[in-house]
């Protein structure tokens, strides 16, 4: 039997430790250990703070529709929202060897996601707005 | 010349998009108030989020700026691997405890 668990939040910052939560109990629920719960913790953190920032420009009204499910051996993160297109490609992720006069403050979050899980996704729709697929193998 | 203090600050919690705000807020205020030693002590937080991180980033660049430094202790294990995997380390001075971090300012 698959498990799904569903979180409808709005684009506030203020809600992303509610995520958090939310994200830590499916994981637990669907077998990941802690590390890998962190991960994607931290993962569904960033790409929610993109949703915000990007999709929403920090407006608050907007909405965000996470899924969280075991599918065979991976949990899967999905989330919608319904903003302006955020296009991976026109984002600059940072060069982490570079000495600090020349780091670079953007792209960080993209930077972790990739990082952290097994499989990123995006996806636009016009009328159907963002959604962001991201998967992580559960290891036990 | 007397020598400017060790500021310590010790963020809660979780260091999110919401709370780096503050974050960002109290180390604006510290370094125009001139404090241009500063010590964040992670003791109390279980989570920084890349705002987080870039907080502390525009913050060491002031600080430098003006002679001064801004170093990290206290981080819990993956925090510090997080840091790592950004290349942080090489960036921040890392410490284990706020002893060792406070005794290399001297």
């Amino acid at each position: 039997m698959s498990q799904k668990y569903s979180l409808n939040v709005d684009s506030r910052f203020e809600r992303l430790a509610e995520i958090a939560d939310f994200v830590a109990d499916a994981a637990c629920a669907c077998g990941l250990n802690n590390a890998q719960t962190y991960d994607v913790q931290m993962a569904v953190d960033e790409a929610c703070t993109n949703v915000i920032e990007h999709a929403y420009r920090g407006k608050p009204d907007g909405t965000l529709d996470i899924v969280c499910e075991r599918r065979g051996k991976e949990f899967v993160v999905t989330i919608q929202d319904y903003g302006a297109q955020f296009d991976p490609r026109e984002i600059k992720l940072p060069k982490t060897s570079d000495p600090l006069s020349k780091r670079s403050i953007g792209g960080l979050g993209l930077f972790f996601m990739r990082k952290l899980m097994d499989r990123v996704e995006f996806d636009f729709a016009p009328g159907r707005g963002n959604r962001l697929t991201m998967a992580k193998k559960i290891k036990t | 010349m007397i020598t400017p203090q060790i500021s310590i600050v010790t963020p809660q919690g979780r260091l999110d998009a919401a709370s780096a705000r503050s974050l960002e807020a109290e180390l604006q205020q510290r370094i125009a108030a001139g404090e241009t030693r500063l010590i964040v002590d992670f003791e109390s937080t279980r989570y920084v989020g890349s705002n987080g991180l870039r907080v502390l980033l525009v913050a060491l660049k002031q600080v430098q700026q003006q002679g001064g430094a801004l170093k990290l202790c206290c981080l819990a294990p993956r925090l510090k691997e997080i840091l790592a995997m950004a290349g942080f380390d090489r960036v921040f001075e890392i410490f284990d405890t706020r002893e060792q971090a406070e005794k290399s300012f001297e």
